[in-house]
């Protein structure tokens, strides 16, 4: 695998940004997808640009994830291809999602250019406001630490980010953007631009970026700590499964939930408009909940809370990328994103499907195979 | 004078044997009231029709996992339920109820309403790790004591409509020093007395509006003042909500637990509020950039304006809300300042109209040309 090399300056998003603001000014693209400071200081938020001005309280690789990239990139595209080029610099699973996105038509990645970075994890929503400045030189440490750490990330990234094993905008992180930014084995000192496909190449070579050189001690160290997440991920599942298996330890985890239904609000794949779980055929007749409260003697109310986590992990659970933004969503603390990663992984590897990886690859549901799960079968 | 009832236990076991009572004798065929679920401290409203269960029930708990209006709503939109039911609810969520069979979203038919003098209710957060039962009795030490329950949420410690309008029956729980093991249940309507006619106790004649009470609205009135003042939302302008509404993550989270936002689906998650890519072009060209997903402070006016004249200040929006607006404020605010401009005040009366859906050709005459 080959790539460029750009010497920090600065700092790595000072870098990056400069390289965004090169690529406007060569006309490579017309306008940036890019996480910015809102005017308080206290969150990010994403915004289209296209006057350079405005990158000045840019972050490439902001401390947390307050929407997905993938749903403000679909906020653009929904309608149909954009007319300018756009470059989106996102985190991979975001990058994931949209691909994931393209698939179920709720994205046109036409004059789209995706550019994902090493991803150290974001930080809980919850631990950032309120406390802005701390939690930057949390997130900063922890930014750093791909020296020493061979985790990369500690106990303050969400859980979803701690056991994540696809940080990576490469093949070795089964994730599809056209330009893969490179931060880790570098000391801050440099980073890698590796092109992922012929139109990342032709982007570097129109920004006269010679990308030849060897980026293997990268791609080595980020396979160390892939391999490092992998285990952490199997050995947290194992404990999940234990806690969340079986109906009554699903009514146990998620007793907690007032069904204000954030979790699918913020899940980038959930992307209907309007949720069968919110729709006119849940509401019932009175006499309908009063017989079921009889069968029971109570009946919760409102009732089936349990019944629309399952429905939206059926749903969705194919697509799931893990990006834990369900989890930072829920007033409840419950620990949504851990045990839909849980199933997810699993329905996952039943048709051999990885979300995210490639816009070729189809949909398991959509793709008719005379040759599977003949074991549940007749 | 109202009829009161009155019994040697304490609150939470009188309520409980009225309940009981109700149920046992037949004269409703269910019990809406919190209730401990699934034996792991978790509470929620639950429809209850069996005695065996209602030992479960909690109704004084305080906690708000979801507005009970909402929950009524959605109980009677198909129609009132045919064989009475009691429910136990707090008086914003009484209100928010009235708001809504006002718009036809519920009815009231055969629904015993039984309501509190309530002190507040925790944040949701602390139901997480249970700390509410830490607190619990800090929080009755202060009711009885007639004052302010330290900890709770903002817009509870500043809720001057803590007196239920339209509940058939009234608990008095506020500066009652006595609660531990004596109870007066107000009877306040006809439908009221009929219903805990035959039960053990009591009957003697009482004032709702008690001295504490009075106290108490005082104090609620200081701190709902300091509330507003700490917000400052007169000298918001664009900046302000831009600084305050900046964090919103776009998730509607309030608008799905708020009571009076009724609408299956909310006009700014319509097709209306997308946009072709043409339409960001355009934008792009004027401004040279924009937010997206946009339309974030749009959101937060349109529903502002679709809820203020109706808004019970229930404080949901402001628990929910994954990034720490203080939301409930905000529309508490708002809604305060347009509902005087009509001299409304949601949930007070049924038979109220709503401002909007009511001509008067004598009004606002200083804003016609």
């Amino acid at each position: 695998m080959k790539g460029a090399i750009l010497n920090v300056t600065e700092n790595i998003a000072k870098t990056i940004i400069n390289f965004l603001e090169k690529g406007l000014d060569k006309k490579c693209f017309d306008a940036v997808l890019i996480p910015i400071k809102v005017p308080a200081g206290d969150s990010f938020a994403w915004v289209l640009v296209q006057n350079k001005s405005l990158l000045k309280d840019a972050n490439p690789l902001p401390p947390v994830m307050p929407v997905q990239g993938a749903k403000a990139l679909s906020s653009i595209t929904k309608m149909g291809k954009t007319n300018r080029k756009i470059a989106a610099i996102m985190r991979p699973c975001e990058v994931r999602a949209a691909v994931e996105l393209s698939k179920l038509e709720q994205v046109n990645l036409e004059n789209i250019f995706l550019i994902s970075i090493d991803c150290p994890g974001v930080l809980p929503l919850k631990d950032y406001l309120g406390r802005p400045k701390e939690a930057m030189d949390k997130f900063n440490k922890i930014l750093h630490s791909a020296q020493n750490d061979i985790q990369w990330g500690n106990e303050s990234t969400r859980p979803a980010c701690q056991v994540c094993d696809k940080f990576i905008g490469t093949d070795i992180g089964f994730c599809q953007s056209n330009l893969h930014i490179g931060i880790l084995g570098t000391e801050d000192k440099i980073i890698f631009l590796i092109p992922n496909n012929e139109s990342g190449k032709s982007i570097l070579n129109e920004m006269d970026i010679e990308a030849e050189k060897s980026v293997d001690n990268w791609e080595k160290k980020a396979k160390e700590i892939i391999e490092v997440r992998k285990k952490k991920r199997k050995e947290v599942q194992e404990r999940l499964k234990s806690e969340v298996m079986g109906i009554d330890n699903l009514l146990d985890t998620f007793s907690k939930c007032i069904n204000c239904h954030n979790c699918r609000s913020a899940c980038p794949i959930c992307y209907c408009r309007q949720c069968y779980f919110e729709s006119e055929i849940m509401k019932l007749p009175s006499d309908d909940y009063l017989m079921r409260a009889d069968s029971k003697g109570a009946l919760r109310f409102l009732p089936d809370t349990l019944l629309f986590h399952l429905g939206r992990m059926t749903h969705m659970s194919l697509s799931c990328v893990g990006c834990g933004a369900c989890e930072d969503a829920c007033p409840m603390s419950i620990d949504v994103s851990q045990i839909f990663n849980f199933v997810a992984d699993n329905s996952q590897e039943l048709f051999n499907y990885v979300p995210g990886k490639s816009v070729e690859e189809s949909l398991p549901l959509k793709t008719y195979e005379e040759d599977e799960l003949h074991k549940v079968e007749i | 004078m109202t009829k009161v009832l009155k019994t040697n236990k304490s609150v939470e076991e009188a309520v409980k044997e009225l309940l009981k009572f109700l149920l046992k004798s037949g004269k409703v065929k269910g019990v809406f009231t919190l209730r401990k679920i699934n034996g792991n401290g978790a509470v929620a409203y639950s429809l209850i029709t069996s005695l065996d269960m209602l030992k479960d029930a909690v109704p004084l708990f305080p906690l708000m996992p979801a507005n009970a209006g909402k929950l009524l709503s959605n109980l009677t939109l198909r129609g009132s339920v045919v064989d009475p039911v009691v429910a136990v609810v707090r008086p914003c969520e009484l209100r928010a109820f009235i708001e809504l069979v006002k718009r036809k979203q519920g009815s009231l038919e055969n629904l015993l309403l039984v309501s509190s003098t309530c002190a507040g209710v925790y944040p949701l957060e602390m139901a997480v790790n249970g700390d509410i039962d830490k607190k619990l009795s800090q929080y009755w030490d202060a009711t009885k004591r007639g004052e302010i329950v330290p900890d709770t949420r903002p817009t509870c410690m500043g809720c001057e409509h803590f007196l239920p309008y339209t509940a058939d029956i009234t608990v008095t729980l506020i500066g009652k020093k006595d609660i531990d093991n004596q109870c007066e249940i107000f009877l306040n309507t006809e439908k009221g007395q009929q219903f805990v006619d035959g039960i053990d106790g009591e009957f003697v004649e009482g004032k709702l509006e008690s001295e504490e009470v009075v106290s108490m609205r005082n104090k609620r009135k200081d701190e709902k003042k300091r509330l507003f003042d700490e917000i400052g939302i007169e000298k918001f302008g664009l900046k302000g909500l831009i600084e305050t509404f900046g964090k919103c993550i776009g998730c509607h989270g309030c608008s799905k637990v708020c009571p009076i936002c009724y609408c299956n689906l909310c006009y700014s998650d319509s097709k209306t509020y997308e946009h072709k890519p043409s339409v960001y072009e355009m934008q792009l060209k004027r401004r040279g950039g924009l937010r997206v997903p946009p339309d974030t402070i749009s959101y937060q006016i349109g529903r502002l304006t679709h809820v203020g004249i109706s808004c019970v200040g229930c404080g949901l929006c402001a628990d929910v809300c994954p990034a720490n607006i203080p939301i409930s404020t905000i529309f508490l605010k708002v809604g305060d300042s347009v509902q005087k401009m009509f001299d409304y005040l949601p949930g007070r009366d049924v038979e109220e109209q709503i401002p909007v859906t009511t001509f008067e050709t004598d009004e606002f005459v200083e804003v016609e040309d």
